[in-house]
């Protein structure tokens, strides 16, 4: 007969939780769930674990069980197996003791449902995102010029310990807003408005979100950032914007490109100028924004031309589908490397 | 004297290809179904497979984009409908009447033609990836992805094509498995005498029956937009709602998933006993657990829309109602516990792959119960966690069982044994592999890695636990080739099983192996829930019957398959018609007149044909 060390099934699981603790820290990604930067990321987290715990410890006392059953009674030459048929008591039992189980974590969720409720408060920063086959497009209302529209696109700008209410909407398919460090996903839907639970960022920095339902060929490729600014950054960030770019001198690169942009203007909106279209992503500010393509290539000069120049080649996207035009047939390598160069001076300096 | 309604002559032989084609013996639809489950299985692997190896290292370029969604759809799509559903199937064909006590399902002909409409509609989805059109637009298909506006190809054609047709055979398959449990059961076969197993195929029938509707008319509205240019998903400005297709989706969606379990549940309920030797504890309470999960499945579809934007009450009544189906589902994990005790187990490879069931599947359980507390949900859902989650349920669950239940009737349905050595080898590496697979994903979804993406940044940290999960993937896929290895070999020189080699307490158990077109010469009478154990009540030893007194059994006929044939290729009419009017409309008419023609056939045909009668009379 084999004796079984006395594990404490509490113990066993707390020594297991926390080499899950430690595989998780080992596994820096900038997406991690279990490494809250806002108030609501955090109120998640609480419950996660919590729900982790209490399935934990029910599956190892079951596995333990299970183990210590089969190893108990294994057939033995001349011991006949009881005929037991079932017992009442214990049958009632265990279908109460799940219940009292379910009841533990029922309640902190119907609480965290209720403590949800969408009432804004007078210093909440709206912001509406849109999203569009693959790319997202963040709007603020009463930020722009004359207490318009903010319009940005892929790269969202928040100032730290302000809360944000985001309403969601989508201009094609359903897709879903993630930044998983700083709140739970909500999805969004052409025709319906969504809200995300309101959330105020804890640090200054620059956090992942991705787009978390399948939206078609480039799915994958539907990424943004969120920048949480002091807010006095976040505000000279919105004047910035509206401000539009500084004189170019003539003659350089940038000038050149100005120009050149005309061919993008069509699509692309940069504020302050004369493009103004709304089909592709608001341009405004492009040389503060960290990725090329929807947080996807780092913006370097020679990613920026390589996406203006063939954007196919680092998005898949299918035939006949609405989506920028490639451009290295039209425009020579000179006349992009000028429009790159133009995007990039648009900084808020 | 009836005349002969049919065109072509009836085949009669007992064997050879045209035999299984007209074939109405629900033994031979059982295999039939295993058969195909088992092909498709192999398929949907491969498929996996090609996904692990483009996500074993970051912003791999292996595949393209629309061939790794294609092959994610097709992986969901095809474990589904085309592997877990027919491999339940053909548990219930081969199964259900030789438990009862029966010599064939109550409609013979219908169950032939659920098969040839599985077979078909299975085939027509697949084809399209000879023309290029490989689904890829997810096995939930959401709207409006789904629209012409947005899938430029017949791929999604396809896939909703196909699915209808597997649907009708699955419909008629319900009710057949229904009136045959409730109307054919031997004398003394009470509802509560009957093995677990017909039990939950008595559940999993009437959930096909009430689930499969809300997915035809979802299919059905989709079909109409895409064919006729309705407006019940794409044109959202004119007041379509894309939300209408999730609801649709998945009210049909999550009793599906009991429709894929359940069955297993019935398999390992019945295996316990065997290989502890000793009655199953709590019965009454298994049965009702599961007829209780049958009916709350009904109950808790939105969470899988959680992230939708419901608001709080239906995600507070969801999250209840889900976390409320943990019960039922706990009761009979526990009594399934309590059946080992006091026991004398041995450790079988069909017992091995049933203790393999009842752990993962209950590791896949509590990991659901994270997903009901909705905030947690908005985290996990679309993220590998939730990956993980359903492999636990459902390759750990309905894969495992299903395992258990080929290795426990194997001797039953071929006369032969399956190697043990062999088969503990199957076990033990498909269990590493798994695991190896599956448990290292629920920490890709906490560190946010979402699911249906073809690659992914090498900054996101994803890399090292993917390469894990790859690994794992070709272990499993060992042991799949390791488990076919076995099939073949035991099929040609396994050892000789004889009636009974597990010393078994159930009726099929009491014929020969593999037992006679007519099952039981003699229609035993049951006095008890273990008729082979209960020595006072083991009335069931068939008495020897003379060669020329066979009982009478429906002869074969090809009906059901021509019929299954026609309306497959109306719907490939269909698809032709969009590029080629005059083609399609002449297939899909041609098509529907031999439809008609089969169905007149069907009905005024004979059970008997006439020389057969002659040589009874």
């Amino acid at each position: 007969m084999v004796r079984f060390p006395k594990f404490s099934t509490p113990l066993l699981t707390v020594a297991l939780m926390v080499l899950l603790l430690a595989v998780l820290s080992a596994c820096t990604s900038p997406q991690n769930t279990f490494d809250p930067k806002s108030d609501a990321a955090d109120s998640i987290l609480t419950l996660y674990i919590l729900v982790t715990v209490v399935a934990s410890i029910v599956g190892f006392a079951v596995l333990a069980a299970m183990v210590w059953l089969l190893v108990k009674y294994r057939a033995k030459p001349g011991v006949p197996a009881k005929q037991i048929h079932g017992n009442n008591k214990l049958e009632i039992g265990w279908t109460i003791a799940p219940i009292v189980v379910l009841l533990i974590i029922l309640f902190p969720t119907m609480f965290w449902i209720a403590g949800t409720a969408d009432n804004p408060g007078p210093n909440t920063l709206e912001v509406e995102a849109t999203g569009h086959q693959w790319w997202f497009e963040f709007t603020y209302p009463g930020l722009g010029p004359e207490g318009g529209d903010l319009i940005t696109a892929n790269e969202l700008v928040i100032p730290v310990g302000r809360d944000v209410r985001v309403t969601l909407h989508s201009d094609d398919v359903v897709h879903s807003f993630w930044v998983p460090q700083l709140v739970g996903k909500t999805d969004m839907f052409p025709g319906r408005t969504n809200v995300l639970q309101t959330f105020s960022a804890y640090e200054v920095g620059e956090y992942y979100g991705q787009c978390a339902e399948f939206c078609g060929a480039a799915h994958a490729l539907m990424r943004f950032r969120v920048h949480v600014k002091t807010t006095a950054d976040f505000e000279n960030w919105a004047t910035a914007h509206n401000a539009g770019p500084v004189a170019l001198e003539p003659g350089t690169a940038a000038a050149r490109g100005q120009l050149g942009f005309a061919t993008c203007a069509g699509c692309h909106a940069i504020s302050g100028t004369v493009a103004q279209g709304r089909i592709g992503p608001d341009l405004s500010l492009f040389g503060e924004r960290s990725t090329v393509a929807a947080g996807i290539l780092d913006n370097t000069d020679s990613n920026l031309k390589a996406w203006i120049g063939d954007v196919r080649t680092i998005k898949p996207i299918p035939e006949g589908a609405r989506f920028m035009p490639t451009f290295k047939d039209t425009l020579d390598e000179g006349q992009i490397a000028d429009i790159a160069a133009y995007l990039n001076s648009l900084t808020a300096e | 004297m009836a005349a002969n309604t049919g065109i072509l002559r009836r085949p009669l032989a007992p064997s050879g290809i045209w035999a299984w084609m007209t074939t109405v013996d629900h033994k031979r639809i059982g295999v039939l179904y295993g058969v195909t489950a088992f092909f498709f299985f192999m398929l949907g692997g491969m498929e996996a497979l090609v996904m692990r190896v483009q996500l074993a290292s970051a912003e791999s370029t292996i595949v393209s984009a629309t061939t790794f969604n294609a092959m994610f759809t097709m992986h969901g799509t095809t474990m589904v409908f085309m592997v877990v559903m027919p491999a339940g199937a053909a548990f219930f064909n081969f199964l259900v009447p030789l438990m009862i006590g029966a010599r064939d399902v109550a409609f013979p002909r219908l169950n032939a033609f659920s098969y040839w409409l599985f077979l078909f509609g299975a085939l027509l989805m697949n084809f399209s990836f000879f023309m290029n059109a490989f689904p890829d637009m997810g096995w939930f298909g959401y709207a409006p992805l789904t629209s012409n506006e947005f899938t430029i190809s017949n791929a999604t054609d396809y896939w909703v094509l196909g699915l209808l047709i597997m649907g009708i055979g699955t419909t008629a398959a319900g009710f057949n498995f229904v009136v045959t449990i409730l109307n054919m059961r031997a004398p003394g076969m009470t509802l509560m005498r009957m093995p677990v197993f017909v039990w939950m195929t008595l559940v999993v029938a009437f959930l096909i029956i009430f689930a499969f509707p809300p997915l035809t008319i979802a299919l059905t509205f989709l079909l109409f937009d895409r064919f006729f240019d309705t407006n019940f998903f794409s044109d959202i400005g004119a007041g379509s709602d894309p939300l209408l297709w999730q609801h649709l989706f998945w009210i049909f969606g999550h009793p599906e998933v009991y429709i894929l379990i359940l069955p297993s549940m019935g398999i390992v309920s019945d295996v316990l006993p065997t290989f502890t030797r000793k009655p199953l504890f709590g019965y009454t309470m298994i049965v009702f657990a599961g007829a209780v999960i049958g009916f709350l499945g009904f109950g808790v579809w939105a969470h899988h829309m959680f992230t939708t934007g419901l608001g709080p009450w239906a995600n507070a009544a969801f999250a209840a109602t889900t976390m409320a189906i943990a019960v039922p589902t706990g009761v009979k994990i526990f009594n399934w516990l309590a059946t080992l005790y006091g026991g004398a187990i041995q450790f079988k490879t069909p017992m091995l792959f049933t203790l393999g069931f009842i752990s993962m599947f209950m590791l896949g359980g509590l990991s659901g119960v994270m997903h009901a507390v909705v905030p947690v949900d908005s985290q996990q859902s679309d993220t590998y966690f939730i990956v993980a989650h359903f492999h636990y349920v459902l390759f750990g669950g309905a894969i495992f069982g299903i395992t258990s239940g080929v290795y426990y009737w194997f001797p039953k349905m071929t006369g032969r044994m399956m190697s043990e050595p062999i088969g503990k080898l199957h076990f033990w590496l498909m269990l590493i592999g798994f695991n190896l697979t599956f448990m290292p994903m629920h920490i890709l979804g906490v560190i946010g890695m979402p699911r249906r993406i073809y690659t992914y940044a090498e900054d996101m940290g994803f890399e090292p636990l993917n390469q894990m999960v790859s690994a794992g993937a070709f272990v499993i896929a060992l042991s799949i080739i390791i488990f076919t290895i076995n099939i073949v070999r035991s099929v040609r020189q396994g050892e000789i099983a004889g009636d009974n080699p597990w010393g078994a307490a159930t009726l099929e158990w009491s014929i020969s192996s593999p037992p006679h077109h007519y099952n039981f010469a003699v229609v035993p009478t049951v006095r008890s829930q273990y008729p082979l154990w209960d020595e006072d009540a083991n009335v069931v030893t068939p008495p020897a019957l003379p060669a020329h007194e066979e009982p009478i059994m429906p002869d074969p006929s090809y009906w059901p398959i021509v019929l299954a044939f026609a309306i497959t290729m109306v719907a490939g009419g269909l698809i032709i018609w969009q590029g080629h009017a005059i083609a399609g409309l002449t297939v899909i008419s041609s098509m529907g007149l031999l439809g008609m023609r089969s169905i007149f056939g069907w009905v005024l045909e004979p059970m008997e044909e006439e020389q057969r009668v002659s040589v009874h009379h």
